[in-house]
């Protein structure tokens, strides 16, 4: 019997133990073909998926490579099946080729002709192929390159993408970095992104994601479109551009709901570009405004479906995608694959947390009990307005209270979902509340003014989940969510976990109230945080220091 | 050898050797065996088999094992018949190797039995013709043994018979074999018991032909996480241990259900049970590589079903295992080529053997392999104790490469217990109580959720118990989250609780109440008290009324719709009967007879009016059955033919009302009044044409 970290059970699972000696240098050999699932305190869940195995193969690792560390590591012995599968599922990689032929243009080869029949009479690729040029190869529409990618997937022969890229109209970018230098991992997501071609970077929430967007942009030397969520936060990406790089104010344009520039550098919302007039995406022509070098996803988890579907006609460009979850809550992680690109780099919160880069977090879930008039209430209530009756309950407004107070003097977030309760809790606590309606203005100034210190407390809603930079919230109150969205989760956490100075840790605290649907909410999305690393405790609101 | 000499029938022991496709020497050695064997003898003419040896060797009337029949009694000369080959069409030799490839023997259907070479018409023809196929009795045709010889170049065989086939090998550590092994073995035994954990709650059915059927196979393949093949072995080795069988569940039927030697086994170590599962599968005579496959009736073959079985399937596993016990340390059978190079060895062996062992000896390594006494191809330590009826020195090979069963798990906050090896049976069964698996094989996760803790307070354990219990098989401390969903479920546990009550009491002056409750002939009535202002009672309604009323409280009835209900009894009434003693005799006689008379006539007009003008034949029991059924559903009246006790036959309109036990009951219009008549004496049955009069 081999003494190793590594368990393989016969579902596809890899358990690796965490405190085991050889722990660390077995997640090395793992890491680039098994998906992280969960990572709780003593054993660590990876995944065997075909996307996962042929992000692998398009990383350069062949199954023997696989097979390989799974038995050096394997405490047990490996299912002979799952060894078999493998094999199979990663010989599947490759067998159709994407190329440039000098003639035809763009063109499906393969050298497994059976596979090539086989797809060729899949009713999903109809239309997309033209002539067959010879046994072995047949010509794509090159419109369609991005569609055949994504049936070939379905069909479960992936392409592999050797058509290369256009280079798009040159831009010099450099990285301007006057006292401060990318870390380490950014430079080897960086790296592994221009090696593979395109793909999808994964980075923790603070763990400066948008430097890696920017260093791309410095190796691309290119013309670049970002592709961000909203309108804050593409001015954030300004920001950050003109500090971190040689790009001046006027290089960079933005294009959203009200200003529209077309600059070298565009920064476009994915509402600007996915409004439709009459049924017709008004705003498409952007994508062929200029000859763009290079495409930003910002948060590609959030991508929406129609953006998919212009991304499939921007094939011949490189793409970078950004995110800290590759987890979609509408499981649609395969259009990311084979639209955007496999993962190329991947470092999980807690070692990035372990570097310093981002701040630990104390996570604690706050139980209030509903009083007994509101119990009724929510018992006779109809199944739809019970989570708004449970979430809302005005018990919690007076832990929130307490909760401000305990941390007095320390930049506070309050972030819920409804709007009433959270115009109650900033009148209570005498505190601006930031929601959809509040104009890019004002939002910009209180967070311009919650980021210098001036305002230490703040109300939010979903607005702010993603993609805003408030570096020095250090606690961050949740009230209500998105019923048990696990990427919201993660977001509002994201919040906190900007590093934080002398080595403080942030507190992250959900008031939930007890035995309700609420309740059962918060267990999903606390089981992510748990399942990410994040222990977390569970205090009754009695229980919580008295207010002073 | 002993064939070669079988078909030269009496020969020269320099032919005999020639025509054998061997070493010469070896060849005389093996004659000399023969010899001392007094298999063959040596008679004035030269070399002969034994009477009797033929026909055993070839068993009856077919080739013998290399395929050609024996010789004529005065064959030609091999330069003759080379010639004869040599003059043949493109299609009577492809049709004479045909013949020769597949025993050796054919029909001569529309062919002449007798015919000139210029004559011949046909292929087959051409071929008698030239005495290559010579008839025999019946339309039988038959390819002599010379022939044959002459078309495999002088030999009884096509191949060298002196050379073993080789075995294509690769080379492993032996640590591999050793492991892959001990996995699979780790498998099997785990696997088993899960099944028939599993089965002892919910046994699967037995087919009416005594087998399992696919949809319980499928079922058990699932719950094991293996394909259907696998699981159909695991259960037949299960079956053929002796650990589950077939028996009469409590509602009466037929299931397959562990043994209460399955529990004998399931205490004992893992490797203990797995030598017993490996003894069992060595000497079983099942075949559970056939099942899902067709048997020669085109019917799928059931897991369990009682023919699937095979005197050779024990003799072939042992060949097989032998076969392979003879690979030096390190080498094992390659991948892919491995089996089918073995198979060759073990019919190379075993020439007499029918096709169908090969099949088995390919089967008997694969299962081998599922089974852990074959390891990565090549056979495990034990294995070879095992096949050497040495179980001690199996138990030891096996065991340290068993994983090591563990007696705790790690306990994490997203509420997950990770068994990181086998756990203690007594262990795992606990916590297969308090959290539903996640995931199986070298290791178990097991995730604990407010449904599954419920289900162990349901099975009668507390909170404490649970506390307890996971901080005892922890090794690392009792993660918050899970003491908050213990405490959770058990506050809401119980919070609506459900019992029986016969009748309740309802007051609104709890003194009322508690005074009945403290009356002392109270006892008996099973009163107890589940709220200030509410009793129940054990004692049905109706005897709890007038008790109450002895002890002096003045209830009323609540109906179920909880509005009070009056005290006072509905009044019984029973129809009048129709005896006519009732009245003066003689007055009910004459009213009843005229009635009876109006009523018969009237039944009687009935039945002549719609006697159809053809008499009835007597309709079959099943067809008048089916009469009647229509009539009851209609509500039509039907006119039956009917005998009574007595024999007499008449005809009587009734409209059928029931028809069960083999009894209809009707409303006859002649008597007026229900009856009753056994089917078995209507003779048959005529639907009316008009209504009921």
């Amino acid at each position: 019997m081999n003494d190793g970290p590594l368990i393989v059970q016969s579902d596809k699972t890899l358990l690796l133990e965490v405190d085991h000696e050889r722990a660390s240098e077995c997640r090395k050999a793992i890491a680039p073909f098994a998906e992280l699932e969960r990572s709780p305190e003593h054993i660590h869940t990876y995944r065997l998926t075909p996307l996962g195995l042929w992000n692998a193969r398009a990383a350069g690792h062949d199954a023997e490579q696989v097979v390989d560390a799974l038995l050096t590591f394997s405490r047990y012995a490996v299912p002979h099946a799952l060894l078999v599968d493998i094999a199979e599922t990663m010989g599947r990689y490759g067998r159709l080729r994407l190329e440039k032929h000098p003639v035809h243009g763009l063109v499906l080869s393969s050298t497994d002709r059976p596979v090539l029949e086989e797809v060729l009479r899949a009713k999903k690729v109809a239309g997309m192929l033209g002539n067959r040029i010879d046994d072995d190869s047949v010509v794509v529409h090159s419109s369609e390159r991005g569609n055949l990618k994504q049936a070939l997937l379905k069909l479960g022969w992936p392409a592999e993408d050797f058509a290369g890229y256009v280079d798009g109209e040159a831009h010099p970018i450099a990285l301007a970095e006057d006292g401060w230098s990318l870390r380490a991992y950014q430079r080897e997501a960086v790296e592994s992104f221009w090696h593979g071609g395109s793909g999808v970077v994964v980075l923790p929430c603070g763990a400066g994601k948008t430097l890696v967007g920017a260093a791309a942009m410095a190796q691309a030397q290119a013309t670049t479109l970002i592709l961000v969520t909203n309108t804050v936060s593409a001015r954030q990406w300004k920001d950050e551009l003109i500090r971190r790089t040689s790009l001046t104010e006027d290089e960079i344009g933005e294009y959203s709901g009200s200003v529209k520039e077309v600059r070298p550098v565009t920064i476009a919302t994915y509402q600007v570009l996915t409004t439709r007039r009459k049924g017709v995406y008004t705003h498409l022509e952007l994508l062929d405004a200029r000859d763009w070098g290079l495409i930003v996803y910002d948060e590609v988890h959030l991508l929406p479906a129609p953006i998919f579907r212009m991304t499939a006609n921007l094939q011949a460009r490189r793409r970078i995608g950004l995110t800290a979850t590759l987890v979609r809550e509408d499981g649609r992680e395969g259009e990311v694959f084979s639209l955007i690109g496999p993962k190329r780099y991947d470092a999980p919160w807690k070692d990035i947390e372990a570097q310093g880069w981002i701040a630990p977090a104390d996570c604690v879930e706050v139980r209030v009990t509903l009083p007994q008039g509101q119990r009724l209430a929510y018992a006779t209530a109809e199944p739809e307005e019970r989570y708004r009756l449970a979430s809302c309950t005005h018990t919690k407004i007076d832990v929130v209270r307490r909760l401000v107070d305990h941390h007095q003097g320390q930049p506070t977030l309050v972030i819920g979902q409804y709007i009433d309760q959270l115009d109650e809790l900033a009148e209570l606590l005498d505190a601006p509340v930031i929601k959809g309606e509040t104009p890019v203005k004002e939002r910009q100034r209180l967070f311009d003014a919650f980021r210098s210190g001036e305002l230490s407390l703040l109300v939010v809603s979903k607005v702010a989940n993603f993609s805003i930079d408030l570096p020095s919230a250090e606690v961050a109150i949740q009230v209500s969510g998105s019923f048990g969205s696990r990427q919201e989760e993660a977001q509002r956490l994201g919040r906190l976990l900007r590093p934080k100075s002398e080595g403080k840790s942030a507190h992250f605290y959900t008031v939930v109230a007890r035995d309700t649907v609420d309740a059962d909410f918060a267990q999903n999305r606390q089981r992510f945080l748990a399942e990410q690393g994040y222990a977390y405790r569970i205090v009754d609101a009695d229980d919580l220091p008295s207010p002073a | 050898m002993l064939d070669a000499q079988v078909i030269a029938n009496q020969t020269t022991l320099a032919e005999l050797v020639e025509i054998v496709f061997a070493d010469q020497a070896a060849t005389r050695a093996a004659i000399e065996r023969l010899l001392d064997l007094a298999l063959i003898w040596e008679s004035t003419g030269g070399l002969r088999p034994l009477s009797g040896v033929a026909d055993a060797l070839r068993g009856d009337d077919a080739a013998g094992v290399s395929g050609l029949r024996p010789m004529s009694p005065d064959p030609a000369s091999t330069s003759e018949i080379a010639a004869r080959i040599t003059t043949l069409s493109p299609h009577g030799l492809a049709l004479l190797e045909h013949l020769l490839a597949n025993g050796g023997e054919g029909r001569t259907g529309t062919a002449r039995r007798t015919v000139s070479v210029a004559d011949a018409a046909t292929p087959v023809e051409e071929l008698i013709a030239h005495r290559l196929l010579v008839p025999r009795d019946g339309d039988l045709l038959v390819v002599p043994g010379e022939v044959g010889i002459a078309l495999r170049g002088g030999h009884t065989t096509t191949s060298r018979r002196d050379e073993i086939p080789a075995l294509a090998v690769t080379e492993r550590a032996a640590a591999l074999i050793e492991q892959t092994a001990g996995g699979a073995a780790f498998d099997v035994v785990r696997r088993i018991e899960l099944l028939l954990d599993h089965w002892g709650l919910v046994p699967p059915g037995v087919l009416r032909g005594g087998g399992l059927a696919v949809r319980d196979l499928k079922a058990a393949a699932l719950e094991l996480q293996v394909t259907t093949s696998e699981a159909g072995l695991l259960i037949e080795i299960a079956s053929a241990a002796g650990l589950v069988t077939n028996a009469t569940d409590p509602a009466g039927s037929e299931v397959w259900l562990p043994t209460d030697s399955f529990d004998t086994w399931a205490a004992g170590s893992v490797a203990e049970r797995w030598v017993a599962l490996v003894i069992a599968w060595l000497d079983s005579t099942r075949l559970p590589s056939l099942i899902g496959t067709k048997d020669p009736g085109g019917k799928t073959w059931n897991a369990l079903a009682p023919d699937l079985s095979s005197t050779m399937a024990p003799e072939s596993r042992m060949l097989a295992l032998n076969t392979l016990s003879e690979l030096p340390d390190n080498a094992v059978l390659a991948t892919g080529t491995g089996i089918a190079s073995l198979v060759e060895r073990v019919a190379w062996l075993r020439p007499r053997r029918p096709a169908v062992h090969r099949d088995l000896v390919a089967a008997a390594i694969h299962e081998a392999g599922l089974l852990g006494l074959v390891g990565a191809g090549g056979l495990s330590a034990a294995g070879r104790a095992v096949i050497e009826h040495d179980h001690d020195t199996a138990l030891a090979a096996i065991a340290p490469h068993l994983p090591q069963s563990v007696d705790h798990v790690l306990l994490q906050a997203d509420l997950t217990a990770v068994a990181p090896g086998p756990l203690e049976t007594e262990l795992a069964r606990t916590l297969h109580l308090l959290a539903d698996v996640e995931s199986r094989g070298g290791a178990t996760v097991y995730r604990f959720t407010p449904g599954s803790v419920r289900r162990a307070f349901d099975a009668g354990w507390s909170a404490l118990e649970v506390h307890e219990f996971v901080r005892s098989v922890s090794r690392t401390a009792v993660p918050q989250p899970l003491t908050y969903l213990v405490d959770d479920v058990a506050r809401t546990f119980g919070t609506v609780r459900v019992g029986h009550a016969e009748a309740f009491l309802r007051a609104d002056d709890e003194a009322t109440l508690t005074e009945v409750l403290h009356h002392d002939k109270a006892d008996t009535l099973g009163l107890r008290r589940i709220a200030p202002t509410v009793l129940i009672s054990s004692t049905p309604l109706d005897i709890l009324l007038p008790r109450l009323r002895e002890l002096g409280v003045a209830p009323v009835v609540e109906a179920p719709d909880g509005t009070v209900r009056i005290a006072r009894r509905d009044l019984l009434r029973a129809r009048r009967p129709r005896s006519p003693r009732t009245h003066s005799a003689g007055q009910a006689r004459a009213q009843a007879t005229v009635a009876a008379v109006v009523t018969a006539i009237r039944s009687g007009d009935l039945a002549t009016a719609s006697r159809p003008a053809v008499p009835t034949t007597a309709t079959t029991p099943s067809s008048a059955l089916a009469a009647l059924r229509e009539a009851i559903e209609s509500g039509a009246s039907v006119m039956i033919g009917y005998v009574d006790n007595h024999g007499a036959s008449s005809d009587r309109v009734v409209d059928p009302l029931r028809l069960d036990g083999g009894q209809l009951s009707a409303h006859d219009h002649r008597s007026d009044d229900i009856r009753l008549f056994s089917v078995h004496r209507i003779t048959g049955v005529t639907p009316l044409i008009s209504g009921r009069p």
